[in-house]
């Protein structure tokens, strides 16, 4: 009952109804899933090097501690296998008429709200790793060092897409401060 | 990734001497790298040797990046390609540039190249230089971009204009409000530092009494550390003496000084934020700062506390509302209807959760924080960049978001611990309403 007769922000135009928090009605487009590819062969590749190395260290000394971190190191390579897999999965964005919307994070969840008007430039990236899989990341910057508007794992033709409509979309306005 | 529009104009490099000169920059730092000991260690030959390794892998290097790197002017947007292993292209509408400088420096003026820097809003860094490319082509270039920006008239500085104008008659500064020194006095001595120097000079004193060893060095020692402590006071008393605020043309016009004289502008088309702090020890006075953020291309270094602008350095609530009434129309600070976080968070913050508040205006957004040192930050809706909705493990637990509105090189006004719900609506409504500021902004 107390949650009733809390004081909120309360505002007369409230876009949804009660029941249902507007980001689950926005209709998020999500990213490759090719990007878990890409996130577990950058992890594999760095793990490579430390199980590697704590085995030459286990072999070469015998001390069962390199035996336990090697241990500690495969049940963490299982939970980053397992984070990489859902977190991938948890990177969304839509275009709305006005703004972008980004959502990333598992632990940490995050959305980002980002008009086309803000938008100063934007960056499209690509790696080795992801261009073998033929991803690109997209990346909008406003003047706001704060925001966060990133998206990986877009197709080239959608990272193009996105960016000529971004472009296009904030052309449109002023100055953008 | 594929690139490649039909109707675009073809990618260009830059020069081709880039290499070179990139090379010839570098070698200071590998002189630098190699270090003079190394050349004590293995002689002048090996040292010139290793000297001339490093330049060619350099050179190479700027050779390969040279070939990869392009640009070209699609519609309405500079693109710039770069990368041969990590690929990027940017794009920058030309209307978000606000400077575009071709800047020679002394290699380039040399060999008669010089090098375009494109100056963009976003966190104060110069985002695309073009080096080099030849004297010609970089203006042709510069004067390309400006008229497709539709600002070549804009390039001169607007100050410049005010000046040239035949009537400056109507530009008569109005004097807003001047700080009586007696009170900057005062709030300089109601500052930690100040109030706990008698107990350091006492201790200092009983401790040299009862070891009876009065060295010079302990004794000098001991006063530079004290005017260490005190310089912050001191540099503030400076700064802020006679201070002064007067409205110009659209901006706020900050003199003050005791040593030298400063005059600062505060444009208040670029006012992102005004914070204003409540230090413990002058809350009996009721006394208060202001702070303005304003987003500016070249910013003053916002780690020095005496070089950045001050609204107000000291003044009682009817001051501040004066000056602040002044800054951002219509802004009352004891108006604000600060609302707490959601209960639940209470167990975040025990002591704190009555002092964070947050609260939306028909203008602008604020926060309140700090139990010791309140401060208030406040955003017009008009400034806000961008929103972001962050929920930590804790907070997803006990169902709480913060959302933050932010600011163009200024702080991030937070709405700490809402109800998640709450969050979720507060998300909308700042972007609505900073879109519906925007647009009233660009028709005016």
């Amino acid at each position: 009952m107390s949650e009733r007769s809390e004081r909120t922000i309360g505002l007369s135009t409230s876009p949804t109804s009660a029941l249902e928090p507007w980001p689950e009605t926005v209709e998020w487009r999500p990213v490759s899933r090719d990007l878990i590819w890409v996130e577990l062969i950058g992890l594999a590749s760095f793990m490579i090097f430390v199980f590697a190395g704590l085995a030459i260290l286990w072999a070469l000394t015998g001390h069962w501690i390199f035996g336990l971190a090697l241990a500690a190191a495969a049940v963490m390579t299982a939970w980053r296998v397992t984070v990489i897999f859902r977190a991938v999965k948890a990177w969304g964005y839509a275009e709305r008429d006005n703004d972008l919307l980004v959502r990333h994070g598992l632990l940490v969840r995050r959305l980002s709200i980002v008009p086309y008007a803000r938008m100063q430039f934007v960056d499209v990236t690509a790696g080795p790793l992801e261009r073998s899989f033929g991803l690109a990341t997209v990346q909008l910057h406003t003047a706001a060092a704060a925001s966060d508007a990133k998206i990986p794992g877009l197709p080239p033709d959608e990272a193009s897409r996105l960016r000529d409509r971004l472009t296009a979309l904030g052309e449109d306005r002023a100055e953008g401060l | 990734m594929s690139i490649s529009v039909a109707t675009a104009e073809p990618r260009r490099r830059l020069h081709p001497l880039t290499p070179l000169l990139k090379g010839a920059r570098a070698l200071v730092v590998i002189i630098a790298a190699l270090s003079w000991q190394t050349l004590g260690r293995v002689g002048l030959g090996w040292f010139a040797a290793m000297v001339v390794a490093a330049l060619i892998g350099q050179v190479i290097l700027a050779l390969i990046s040279w070939y990869f790197t392009g640009y070209q002017v699609v519609g309405r947007e500079l693109r710039i390609h770069e990368g041969l292993v990590f690929r990027r292209t940017r794009a920058i509408p030309l209307e978000r540039i606000q400077a575009v400088e071709v800047v020679r420096p002394l290699l380039a003026q040399l060999t008669g190249l010089a090098e375009l820097r494109l100056e963009v809003v976003g966190g104060g860094k110069t985002e695309a230089p073009l080096a080099f490319l030849t004297v010609d082509e970089a203006r042709t270039l510069r004067e390309r971009l400006l008229v497709l920006a539709g600002k070549a008239t804009a390039t001169v500085p607007a100050a410049e204009v005010a000046d040239g104008e035949p009537a400056p008659v109507a530009h008569l500064e109005r004097p807003i409000h001047a700080v009586a020194n007696r009170d900057l006095l005062i709030s300089q001595l109601l500052t930690p530092q100040t109030l706990l120097m008698p107990f350091g000079i006492a201790f200092v004193v009983v401790q040299f009494a009862s070891e009876a060893t009065w060295s010079f060095i302990g004794i000098a020692s001991t006063l530079t550390a004290m005017a260490g402590v005190l310089l912050q006071p001191v540099r503030r008393i400076l700064a802020d003496w006679n201070f002064r605020l007067a409205s110009q043309d659209e901006s706020l016009r900050v003199r003050g000084g005791l040593l030298e004289t400063r005059s600062q502008t505060v444009p208040l088309d670029r006012l992102q934020a005004v914070t204003a702090t409540w230090p413990l020890l002058w809350r009996r006075k009721r006394w208060l700062r202001l702070r303005p953020h304003v987003a500016g291309v070249a910013a003053p270094n916002a780690g020095d506390d005496s070089g950045g602008a001050r609204l107000l350095p000291v003044g009682d609530p009817e001051t501040a509302r004066l000056v602040l009434g002044e800054a951002l129309p219509g802004v009352a600070l004891d108006a604000i209807p600060f609302t707490p976080p959601s209960r639940r968070a209470r167990w975040l913050h025990p002591l704190a959760w009555r002092v964070l508040g947050a609260a939306l205006t028909d203008q602008v957004v604020a926060h309140r924080e700090g139990l010791v040192t309140r401060q208030v930050l406040v955003v017009p809706y008009a400034r806000i960049q961008s929103v972001r909705v962050v929920r930590g493990p804790l907070q997803r637990r006990l169902g709480l978001a913060t959302v933050y509105a932010d600011t163009a090189g200024g702080p991030s006004a937070a709405a700490r611990d809402r109800d998640v719900r709450e969050a979720w609506e507060l998300a909308a409504t700042l972007a609505e309403r900073s879109r519906a500021a925007r647009s009233v902004l660009a028709e005016p």
